[in-house]
């Protein structure tokens, strides 16, 4: 995926910002006027993501500033109103669950039931908004020197919890895991699509972030070595990351499988009233089945208690996204000594990757608003100040009770179906509507050679081809899906359920996706119906010289 | 006579096997994980163990009742080699009386930690099956920790902003006095940004303009 679409595509976006030195509305409709909305697309998608990414970051606040307690408030459950136990909600899930959705959240059971705003979110939203506002509020100048902290502090936590990792016990079981491919899912096509997507998200093409940054460079700027450098690394440090993500999922795997074995051994040991060395972890399984010979009525009595411990099932409980973030990894975080010292660590970690992000978001919307002659008039500190704004009172939808609810629905259909989209059109515009030689002519004016035939047959065959494979795997896939759904936390099991969306949340789905898509073709049938109006106008003008002469 | 001895001998024995036997209405049963708790320090369960959970319990019932209670007044039966049993309260006064489950839960429950700590054990470990301990208070200090922090940090950013804002204009200020002195000379030919605001565009030359006011000849 990244030979074939990633750094072509990223080559692709960063000549088109240097060439035209515009943000991304005003480089396509220099590209070709008709296309200006697929600049326009870019943006409202880049829009949405700034809406609901900061969200993450208020986590990420909210996670860091309750870690500097001597105990961490994920390791142990709160007490019931009775203090006679956990309470009943923490104790059906685990901890970091209840942390997560309880504390932090404080989520509703569905989509439709809302609360109110919780307050420490939304100040800790508040407080990512600020931050963000205090990046950008010169304007590039600042947000340059800004990336050289933030794109490097994470590779030194990262390798401190490589060596962390792999001192753990069990962390191998993680990256034995990781490295066995497993051929059902390769041969599934969804896992292609996200792969796809993946990479389009990781290298941020199809936002406009890259277009916006590239147009400020200069002009002849060698962006050809850049753009393979930025994505060899870009991959590399996934790779470096799922490396070190992997081991400390191991850990965490081997840690609960240990502990299922206890339980279970506390049970036969209570339950067969033996003495305490008679089982120990190692010949908890030998002892199952002799006892079932030996005592098969007593052991009958068990059947409901007895868990199945599995390291397997437990490496498999594959959580992605936020989920992994928050819940997984401060599960791992909590079982290590000295915890206080880890999270903190890792939560500045993940915000200073999710403050690097939002400088790219921000950016990919404030440059093209910024080419519009009406809004440069506005100082850039206003005019910064009052987009982050915006983003803030919007964005404080997302704190509410079902906040997580839109955030997840936000994050699955705001971007995937939008970027497939833009790239593709991307993509064909330049190779057959700009011209696959104008662009050679341009890149070469830009760096002095012309691109070799790689990226020509990329740019021209491959990538189309397999953007529009995906694109139809995609939509396909969708209609085959039925009703969306979703998880919601049922606080009475203790865990989540899938529902399907109500009425309006489907409506809002396909409002998310028709909104960016129809840009592109709404904006040609704009200019076209601009143009004519301006041609009649014009040989309206010729007859009346011609008349007057 | 002699038989009456025997009987005699026998009774208490007969009915403390009575009154105490498992699942006993007024009786609770009792696991001790002692492994688990000391690992190398483990002590052997023994008479003399017993023996100290007798004067305990008494210790724990003579303390809630105010009554005298004796060792001979805890029963202990069904021991296993997983380290349970049960046992029963018989009340001073009457040894074939049982005392109430509830006052028997409420003496245990008032000086469980006593108890712990005769055996070097842990809520955990000496197992009361069926009464709950009272868990610690969970310390709560006056205002939450995490708003100190996040106090700080927004402290600190916006002290930040505050500078960022202030220079720029300081920065202002001064461009423009130097401007009056020396003419507009800032083309910043190398790196053209967006931030020039409305002066970048340039002079607009209406020469070459398509909608002209005066009609063509």
């Amino acid at each position: 995926m990244l030979v074939l679409e990633g750094v072509p595509l990223f080559y692709l976006e960063l000549a088109i910002g240097q060439k035209m030195r515009l943000g991304s509305i005003g480089a396509w409709t220099a590209i070709s006027p008709y296309l200006g909305g697929l600049g326009l697309a870019s943006v409202v998608t880049s829009l949405y993501l700034c809406l609901y990414y900061n969200i993450i970051n208020a986590w990420s606040f909210w996670y860091l500033f309750h870690s500097f307690q001597s105990v961490l408030p994920w390791a142990a459950c709160p007490l019931n109103a009775n203090r006679t136990g956990p309470s009943e909600e923490c104790e059906r899930a685990t901890p970091t669950q209840y942390f997560f959705y309880r504390e932090t959240l404080n989520i509703s059971p569905s989509i439709e039931e809302n609360g109110g705003i919780h307050t420490g979110q939304a100040l800790c939203f508040l407080l990512a908004w600020v931050i963000t506002y205090l990046f950008i509020v010169r304007g590039v100048k600042s947000t340059g020197k800004v990336v050289y902290f933030t794109a490097t502090f994470p590779y030194v936590v990262l390798f401190i919890y490589l060596i962390r990792g792999f001192t753990l016990h069990g962390a191998i079981n993680g990256i034995k895991y990781m490295f066995t491919p497993k051929m059902e899912e390769l041969a599934n096509p969804t896992t292609w699509i996200n792969a796809a997507t993946q990479i389009f998200f990781s290298l941020g093409l199809g936002f406009g972030s890259l277009i916006a940054f590239a147009s400020y460079n200069q002009y002849h700027n060698n962006f050809e070595r850049q753009a393979i450098i930025v994505s060899l690394i870009n991959s590399g440090t996934s790779i470096f990351s799922s490396v070190v993500t992997f081991a400390i999922y191991g850990f965490k795997a081997t840690v609960n499988y240990e502990n299922c074995l206890e339980r279970t051994r506390i049970l036969l040991l209570n339950t067969f009233s033996l003495s305490e060395d008679s089982i120990t972890i190692d010949n908890v399984f030998e002892r199952i089945v002799e006892l079932n010979t030996t005592h098969p009525e007593q052991f009958a009595e068990l059947n409901g208690k007895l868990e199945d411990c599995n390291l397997e099932s437990e490496l498999s409980t594959a959580v992605e996204g936020t989920g992994l973030a928050f819940i997984v990894y401060s599960e791992a975080i909590k079982n290590m000594p000295l915890s206080q010292l880890w999270s903190v660590l890792y939560f500045i970690m993940l915000l200073m990757l999710g403050m690097g992000s939002m400088l790219g978001n921000i950016t990919a919307i404030i440059t093209p608003l910024r080419d519009f002659k009406v809004l440069s008039c506005i100082s850039t500190e206003v005019f910064n100040g009052i987009v982050c704004f915006i983003c803030l009172l919007l964005g404080l939808g997302f704190t509410t009770t079902s906040g997580n609810y839109w955030f997840t629905m936000f994050n699955d259909y705001g971007a995937t179906f939008s970027l497939l989209f833009i790239v593709l059109i991307e993509v064909i515009t330049v190779s057959y509507i700009y011209g696959i030689k104008r662009f050679e002519r341009d890149i070469e004016d830009m760096l002095g050679h012309r691109p070799n035939w790689y990226w020509k047959i990329m740019w021209a065959g491959v990538s189309p081809l397999l953007l529009i494979g995906l694109f139809l795997f995609y939509i396909i896939n969708y209609i085959q899906g039925g009703t969306p759904t979703y998880q919601a936390w049922n606080k009475d099991l203790g865990k989540s359920e899938q529902i399907e969306y109500p009425l309006f949340g489907q409506a809002f789905i396909g409002l998310l996706l028709a909104s960016s898509v129809s840009c592109v073709p709404l904006t040609a049938l704009y200019v076209f119906c601009q143009r004519r109006k301006h041609a009649q106008r014009h040989m309206q003008q010729h007859t009346v010289n011609t008349v007057a002469a | 006579m002699l038989e009456r001895i025997f009987i005699f001998l026998f009774l208490p024995s007969v009915l403390a096997a009575q009154l105490c036997k498992p699942d006993a209405p007024e009786g609770f049963k009792v696991r001790l994980s002692i492994k688990t708790a000391l690992q190398d320090e483990a002590y052997e369960w023994d008479g003399n163990e017993r023996f100290l959970f007798q004067a305990t319990l008494a210790f724990a019932m003579s303390r809630h009742t105010r009554q005298e209670f004796n060792v001979s007044n805890i029963l202990v039966c069904d021991e296993t080699p997983r380290v349970s049993f049960w046992f029963v309260v018989t009340s001073p006064d009457d040894p074939s009386q049982l005392i109430n489950r509830g006052k028997v839960e409420a003496a245990v429950r008032m000086s469980r930690n006593r108890i712990n700590s005769a055996f070097l054990l842990s809520d955990e470990t000496l197992e009361f099956v069926g009464i709950l301990p009272t868990l610690a208070a969970p310390v709560e200090p006056a205002s939450p920790p995490w708003l100190i922090v996040f106090g700080v940090v927004m402290g600190l950013v916006g002290a930040g902003i505050v500078f960022l804002l202030v220079s720029t204009v300081l920065q202002k200020r001064r461009k423009k006095n130097q401007e009056g002195d020396e003419g507009d000379d800032d083309e910043e030919a190398r790196v053209k940004t967006a931030e020039n605001g409305c002066r970048s565009d340039g002079i607009y030359n209406t020469s070459f303009s398509e909608d002209e006011p005066n009609t063509q000849m």
